[in-house]
């Protein structure tokens, strides 16, 4: 065993399989509260995978580690001036360094990006590479990330959580730290915008389905830049600007996580939809730059393998440090047949990303379908690389009772620092076949990750197992703070740009109707298991189950006295957990989940953590879920809901981003309470003639008590029966009381007010801003008519005329802030 | 097409003048538009534009020329105040030059330029000729392409006479029809439903090239309105119209138009080339908004006298 893999195991004590479940449990909680995701393409709930880490990191010594980062730094060097000549004056073709079909073949050549203005010939800003290592120990190159590198979020991940689930070990073996890499890219790219005294830097990402979304959100959120979509941006005058509340602000670096081909509809894919039309006009006019540079893809072509070795003797005067897989492009006729005729030892790929092939080994062909390829390879023989088979080694993984060994790839980072430099993430992401033998290794076909440790040098001739005794690991803790409050902290008075404060608003509206529905659910469900069976012994199931068909939970008939028990729950949990009811909690979870996913930047690491709680408690209870098992999660439920709110109260800076969300939070609220007295009927509850009428309007008058959570304020107020005229009052007029309507229309009030202040857009003779005014201040004038809660046709109409303007509130928002004019080609 | 031995009793050039007018009507108002407009012509070695006039309404906030990869001009237009309807006007004065009599049978067998066209050195040559041989966004080779062209190249066959043969029987085996296919018809349907308009017909000729090895480019232009005494009016007048150049070695590229089924000449007004019409389309834009959108289209090419 290597003394690195001593250390590690030395710390860590006996693997004792009990200890070791425990251990990856507490990961996968952390994971899981984290709302660490990896999208599924193709899946039509735009489905979040769970994401995979194995407990048992990939150690690396420092000194392997120094010969891995002087490889990856030279070989971003060389990429980066390879694309600089391709993109410029295409000196490698003219000598014919290069076959000039080499880039013509490859769709990846950007040909509208030819000759753009790049500053400082820095292409490549952030790069990864894929290197696997050999049976002696030796590391090669798999392939390069050059597009849009991904993972590295993740890597981050990996680490708050390992570095939490593995503390003691993490600070014995001496791992060398993540965030002074982050931050030395961050400072990269302010420092890309000279002259500009607070450059504005985005990060560009093609929107919520994204395969990698979560890291999307979170690295805007590390870095402390703004996560955009390509709708946020527009570009005037040569120039590209965010879409703020407040206007168009300029946009002076793009940090770019969407294809380079979508990146502008004008001049790239017509058919983009995620892009920015115009964005290469302001790289030709100078005026922002992107990173990396549109068109550093094509470096990520097969095709390109090949040449490094005597393009970094030519470019940078080295020699390359990190060999490539030995490779074989057969645009060239020497190398075709060198393929054609070792195709028993090669593995055949595509030689760029639009060849869309699985790696073919020839080995494993028949005599019948190696001809074929044979022909195929004739035919587009540019469209194909012959790569060497090397003999990979293996890592050990935990699977749950024991180690394995198992395929690994580990992607290692590097940011581009200033004048032509990079800096090289000590750690990476390891990717792991998903079982021992399988040599092909990704995300998508089910394999799992590692931390990758890079032990630093001092650490090294320790005299291994000398245990340190415990004790309270302030580095690890320290790390994994860092990370979460380097999350935490936004820019101060961070641009919002209108789509998420649309996200917000709607986050807001279904945190509240999802919050009353639960109350209203439970209520009922709780009733029924009481009533022992018999619908009608328990009075106030009566005004719930109509409460249930108004908000169409449940089918109007099921609302009959007669109806059984038996017959009531199948419609009830179908309310509560179906997915398909287009109705029920679950569905409107699903709303809340997707608001929240697309301003997930927005929202604490708390929020969020509770947000993928409620997600998880409104799938349902395991198994069949009978009788009480329904209660219990909507109990969790209220409480999590409560839990939403609080921290919407206490965890969020009083900007424009919470005025959104509370606005969204208090509109709905207020729109549920005029919905509750309309469906029951409020008005039309004449004073009672007999005891069942006493009866009845009492239960409805307590339902509503319930549902409104204002049962103990009403007890403490009144302490009488419950009587309808101070129900309503407490409910409609009552200023201090947080569930009543007129407490929701000055807050409203408030945060219109403040809006129509701060918008610039006020200045137009249609001001939908002050047309929400008005409808809030129609509002609360209504309430103020002194008969209202005893005058029944009055307070009907009243009602009904709230239950009109007050949803118009969210059109008039809507078109003030959120309207966006799509993009479509002409 | 290169001519540098142009003999001195060579026909003197026909002068022309060139309108092109598209206009959008979007219905409601567009707040911002991007266009980008391929509507001068380029540099060719049989036209001379003594003028051209691009006149956009309303009055774009932002104006910028330059080159494209091609060597075509280009010109990117933005209006940034709401408008409901975008004009774009364009004026040229241009002479042209017919081609040489071009001599099908003295050409070299098509195999032979097949194999120059991958031995191509040098950036030039390559960038000129053989970035033409790669599939490109709109036009990829493909095995049926491939079948449709193999009766006119048989083996050793000099390139003219095949291209010429390609070039009739596209004429005769597609019905031009304006209703058939839009800009994104894929070409495999153009193929089955033989029929479409100019653009797929060059789409096409390029598709059965590429297929088979050989260079070839999508040209973009006009064509005389009134034909010359005598004559047949060309299928594409009254709008703009598309071709194909094809590279026969050398310096040499012939033109073919297997619209009309015959080679291209002083009938035919270049503008630019690229790989397909996604690289040279003459006006191309992204707008904000908008309703509907209704286009008008217009070109006309009358002869002038100076």
């Amino acid at each position: 065993m290597r003394p690195h893999w001593k250390l590690f195991l030395s710390s860590l004590g006996a693997l004792h399989a009990d200890r070791m479940a425990e251990r990856w449990e507490s990961a996968r909680r952390l994971l899981r509260q984290n709302g660490v995701t990896y999208n599924v393409y193709g899946d039509p709930q735009g489905i979040e995978r769970p994401w995979p880490l194995d407990l048992v990191p990939l150690l690396v010594p420092a000194e392997e580690w120094r010969q891995i980062e002087a490889g990856v730094s030279q070989r971003a060097q060389l990429l980066n001036a390879f694309l600089a000549d391709l993109y410029g004056p295409q000196a490698l073709i003219r000598s014919g360094r290069l076959p000039a079909s080499l880039i013509y073949a490859d769709p990846g050549f950007r040909r509208a990006c030819h000759g753009l203005p790049v500053p400082g010939n820095q292409y490549l800003h952030f790069y990864a590479v894929d290197l696997v290592r050999d049976s002696d120990g030796s590391w090669w190159v798999l392939g390069d990330r050059t597009n849009t590198p991904s993972g590295a979020g993740y890597a981050l991940e990996n680490r708050a959580v390992l570095s939490q689930v593995l503390s003691e070990t993490y600070r014995y073996c001496q791992v060398e730290r993540l965030n002074p890499f982050f931050n030395a890219f961050r400072e990269a790219l302010l420092a890309l915008a000279p002259g500009r005294n607070q450059p504005r830097v985005v990060l560009l990402t093609p929107g919520p389905f994204a395969e990698t979304y979560f890291e999307h959100a979170y690295l805007a959120r590390h870095l402390g830049i703004t996560l955009v979509e390509g709708e946020d941006l527009a570009v005037r005058d040569r120039r590209v600007f965010l879409k703020t509340l407040s206007g168009l602000e300029p946009v002076d670096v793009i940090l770019r996580r969407l294809d380079d081909d979508f990146c502008d509809p004008l001049e790239l894919r017509a058919d983009s939809s995620l892009g920015v039309a115009g964005l290469l006009q302001a790289l030709r006019a100078g005026t922002v730059v992107v990173a990396n540079a549109i068109g550093s893809g094509l470096m990520e072509s097969m095709s390109f393998k090949s040449f490094l070795p005597s393009l970094c003797r030519h470019l940078l005067g080295e020699e390359l440090k990190l060999p490539s897989v030995a490779s074989w492009w057969c645009g060239q006729d020497a190398e075709l047949a060198h393929v054609l005729d070792n195709l028993d030892r090669l593995v055949i790929k595509g030689a760029n990303r639009d060849v869309v092939l699985d790696p073919i080994f020839g080995a494993d062909l028949s005599a019948a379908r190696k001809e074929l390829l044979r022909q195929a390879l004739r035919q587009r023989p540019w469209d194909f690389v012959g790569q060497e088979r090397i003999v990979l080694s293996t890592a050990p993984v935990w699977q749950g009772t024991g180690l394995q060994a198992h395929h690994v790839v580990m992607r290692v980072y590097a940011a581009a620092v200033g004048g032509g430099r990079y800096k090289v993430m000590p750690g990476g992401l390891t990717r792991v076949a998903p079982e021992p033998g399988r040599l092909v290794v990704s995300m998508h076909s089910g394999g799992g990750s590692k931390d990758t440790w890079v032990l630093t040098p001092q650490r090294h001739h320790e005299i291994v197992g000398v245990r340190q005794p415990p004790q309270r690991d302030l580095r690890a803790a320290a790390e994994a703070r860092a990370i979460e409050i380097r999350g935490e902290l936004r820019t101060v008075g961070g641009d919002l740009p209108s789509r998420v404060a649309d996200g917000l608003f709607w986050l807001g509206r279904y945190a509240e109707r999802c919050d009353s529905a639960v109350r209203l659910l439970r209520g009922s469900a709780s009733r029924l298991f009481d009533s022992g069976g018999v619908p009608g012994a328990n009075d106030e199931l009566d005004p719930l189950l109509r409460l249930l068909v108004w908000h169409n939970l449940i089918p109007a008939e099921m609302a009959k006295p007669e109806t059984s028990v038996r017959e009531l729950l199948p419609a009830l949990k179908a309310a509560i957990f179906d997915p398909d009811h287009p109705s029920s909690l679950r569905a409107n979870v699903q709303r809340l989940h997707r608001a929240a996913h697309s301003v997930r930047d927005r929202l604490s690491r708390d929020m969020w953590r509770v947000i993928t709680q409620i997600d998880r408690e409104s799938r349902g209870p395991a198994g069949s879920g009978e009788g009480a098992a329904m209660l219990q999660p909507l109990d969790e439920l209220v409480t999590s809901f409560s839990a939403l709110f609080g921290l919407e109260q206490e965890s969020m800076v009083r900007g424009p981003g919470w005025r959104f969300l509370t606005m969204g939070r208090r509109l709905e609220r207020a729109v549920q309470v005029v919905s509750l007295m309309r469906a029951l009927r409020i008005a039309d509850a004449a004073r009672p003639v007999d005891g069942r009428q006493a009866t009845s309007l009492s239960a409805t008058l307590e339902v509503l008590l319930e549902l409104a959570e204002s049962f103990m304020t009403y007890r403490e107020r009144y302490f009488a029966v419950v009587q309808k005229g101070p129900v309503l009052k407490l409910l409609l007029v009552d200023p201090d009381n947080p569930r009543a309507l007129a407490f929701q229309l000055a807050i409203l009030r408030d945060q219109l007010a403040g809006l129509s202040e701060n918008s610039r857009r006020q200045a137009t003779i249609y001001n939908p801003t002050a047309t929400a005014l008005a409808i809030v201040s129609e509002a609360r004038d209504a309430l103020t008519q002194p008969d209202l809660v005893r005058n029944a046709a009055l307070l009907r109409t009243t009602l009904d005329t709230l239950a009109a303007n007050l949803p118009e509130i969210s059109n008039l928002l809507a078109h003030a802030f959120f309207s966006h004019a799509f993009a479509r080609s002409a | 097409m290169p001519s540098p031995d142009r003999p001195d009793d060579a026909p003197p050039p026909v002068r022309y003048r060139a309108r092109h007018r598209t206009r959008y009507d979007y219905g409601e108002e567009v707040p911002v538009s991007h266009h980008l407009l391929h509507l001068a012509a380029r540099a060719h070695p049989r036209q001379r534009c003594r003028r051209s006039q691009l006149m956009v309404g309303p009055q774009p906030a932002v104006r910028a020329d330059y080159s494209d990869y091609f060597g075509n001009p280009v010109t990117y237009v933005a209006v940034q105040e709401p408008h409901r309807w975008l004009d774009v006007a364009s004026e040229l004065e241009i002479d042209v030059r017919a081609p040489l009599a071009f001599d099908a049978g003295a050409t070299p067998p098509w195999e032979r330029l097949r194999h120059l066209a991958r031995a191509l050195a040098g950036a030039d040559e390559a960038t000129t000729i053989g970035q033409f041989v790669f599939d490109s966004t709109l036009v990829r080779g493909s095995r049926d392409l491939l079948d449709y062209a193999a009766p006119s190249f048989s083996r050793s066959r000099p390139i003219g006479l095949a291209l010429l043969d390609l070039n009739s029987r596209i004429n005769e085996d597609f019905a031009f029809d304006a209703t058939a296919t839009t800009v994104s018809t894929p070409l495999d349907e153009v193929l089955t439903k033989r029929r479409g308009v100019c653009q797929d017909f060059a789409h096409l000729t390029i598709g059965c090239l590429r297929s088979l090895g050989l260079p070839a480019r999508y040209v973009s232009g006009y064509l005389r309105t009134m034909p010359p005494p005598g004559r047949e009016r060309l299928v594409g007048v009254d709008a703009s119209h598309a071709w194909v150049s094809v590279w026969v070695g050398g310096e040499s590229w012939v033109d073919l138009c297997p619209t009309n089924g015959r080679l291209a000449d002083a009938d035919f007004i270049t503008l630019a080339w690229g790989r397909d019409y996604d690289d040279v389309s003459p006006v191309r834009g992204v707008i904000m908004g908008g309703a509907g959108q209704g286009l008008t289209v217009s070109v006309d090419v009358e002869v002038i006298d100076d």
